[in-house]
């Protein structure tokens, strides 16, 4: 490892556990970032098979368990994606001007979030694994953490432009809502198709019903996955440079 | 003391003008969940049973119709308690320090809280009434003003007890289990054994008593809404008024 690499993780790291401690201290945060994903697949997955029938959708009740883990990963992500920079940016900007710099900032904010983010992807995942079994194990894990990883972008995105958090939380549960109205297979109608989780519910609803996935959904889950983590990265960046 | 609270009111009225982009969204998101919702269902047939015995046989699309508007209303009612009361905390203490008397902050606040919930019910209520023509109109709308003023007094707890994302995470935690889960008659025909104990039990039997009975027959349900109603907003009065007095200390 070259030295300047060295200098960036050791500036990093205890930065990003630090963050990670912050959102972590309240004791009750912790408890529902663990019982929120357990719940979700447990309850909603009996009953998004009969949500998605009303709408006219065709999901299969394993393929709703499946993607029920997504949503929770998604929805827990993109909120605290979005408090971390609404309530944190002066906080940050202190950090960078003391010497730390908006890119380390923006590094350790992101590091904090994917560790939360996969922290809870895995609670969805194991709770899905015990429950009913997954017949690609991991494709749904992969897949699983993409929904916390495109939400992360997401919520980094409204709280670097959105400063009050009861809009921006309101906007999470909108872009919640028309996200998970225009799942795939959860309507009759496929109009709205280009939602961001699209091809992360493609992969997740056939790694739930046993199957494989082309190509095509896999480089779309990475290519949208990956701009996720650029937005983020830039929306913490955003918030975190100082100003003349 | 009335002067005052106007002034408290006004203020705290403006602070929240000064954000249209929260307007915006408490109207978008009924409106686009509501429209959404109903559009998209079908009419599949369902039984549902209704407060006093009796049993009707509707549409899941009806189900839909009548009862998508106390979900979203719950949802942002709730999340507005957080945000008015977490509001309050920060700028109230300020005035009680400057001469003001807690009750007077606290009732402008109130206020805000109240107003916001309106608007909030007014556009539901509006959207419903493109979509679905409830049996009667009276008890659908007593249920989604007491679904609004019950969950943001439960919200503006939660705003002061506890931190912005863990107040977030409960609230949504909440309504989805209560009224996305336990109360709704999409996936069962009455709520369960132990529904009654949950704070959406009561306007949301008499919500869909008045969506589908031309006959009033939810009284009791009437009568513990407004018993949740009335607790929470004492909690809510007291807390508020203690958090903001203790600047005095």
């Amino acid at each position: 490892m070259r030295r300047a690499d060295l200098q960036l993780l050791t500036a990093v790291l205890p930065t990003s556990l630090a963050f990670t401690r912050e959102h972590l201290r309240a004791p009750l945060t912790l408890v529902l970032l663990i019982a929120i994903p357990v719940f979700f697949v447990l309850i909603f997955a009996s009953i998004l098979g009969d949500f998605a029938k009303a709408l006219g959708g065709t999901l299969a009740a394993q393929s709703a368990t499946a993607i029920s883990a997504g949503w929770a990963a998604a929805f827990l992500s993109g909120t605290l994606a979005f408090f971390q920079v609404s309530s944190s940016r002066g906080a940050d900007r202190r950090l960078s001007a003391a010497g730390l710099g908006p890119w380390r900032v923006s590094g350790a904010r992101i590091s904090a979030a994917l560790a939360i983010g996969l922290t809870v992807s895995a609670v969805a995942f194991l709770t899905l694994l015990l429950r009913s079994g997954i017949g690609h194990p991991l494709h749904a894990a992969v897949a699983i953490a993409s929904f916390a990883v495109i939400y992360i972008g997401l919520g980094a995105l409204i709280g670097a432009f959105v400063k009050g958090a009861l809009e921006g939380s309101l906007l999470i549960v909108f872009l919640f809502s028309v996200d998970a109205f225009s799942s795939p297979e959860m309507t009759s109608n496929g109009s709205f198709a280009w939602t961001p989780t699209r091809s992360a519910a493609n992969l997740l609803i056939a790694a739930g019903g046993g199957q494989g996935s082309p190509g095509a959904d896999w480089l779309g889950m990475a290519a949208v996955a990956a701009g996720s983590i650029a937005v983020a990265l830039g929306a913490f960046w955003f918030a975190a440079r100082t100003r003349a | 003391m009335v002067a005052r609270t106007r002034s408290a009111a006004v203020m705290a009225f403006r602070d929240q003008r000064r954000r249209p982009l929260v307007l915006i969204v408490l109207v978008l998101l009924p409106a686009y969940v509501i429209t959404k919702s109903i559009a998209e269902t079908l009419s599949t047939p369902k039984q549902l049973s209704l407060p006093g015995g009796v049993v009707v046989t509707t549409t899941m699309k009806e189900l839909h119709g009548a009862g998508m508007g106390g979900v979203v209303i719950a949802f942002a009612a709730a999340l507005l308690g957080v945000f008015v009361m977490q509001s309050a905390l920060q700028g109230d203490r300020r005035l009680v320090v400057a001469g003001y008397r807690p009750g007077e902050t606290v009732i402008a606040r109130l206020g805000v809280l109240a107003t916001a919930t309106a608007i909030v019910v007014a556009v539901s209520a509006l959207v419903t009434a493109l979509n679905f023509t409830p049996a009667s109109w009276g008890p659908l709308l007593a249920g989604l003003v007491l679904l609004g003023l019950i969950y943001a007094g439960i919200g503006a707890l939660a705003g002061a007890l506890l931190d912005s994302l863990a107040a977030t995470y409960l609230m949504l935690f909440l309504v989805f289990t209560d009224l996305g889960v336990v109360q709704s008659p999409m996936f069962r025909d009455a709520p369960g054994t132990g529904a009654f104990l949950l704070p959406g039990y009561g306007p949301s039997r008499v919500m869909y008593d008045g969506a589908f009975s031309p006959s009033f027959g939810a009284g009791a349900e009437l009568a513990l809404s407004i018993g949740w109603l009335a607790l929470v907003g004492a909690a809510v009065y007291f807390v508020l008024r203690r958090a903001v007095g203790s600047a005095d200390a």
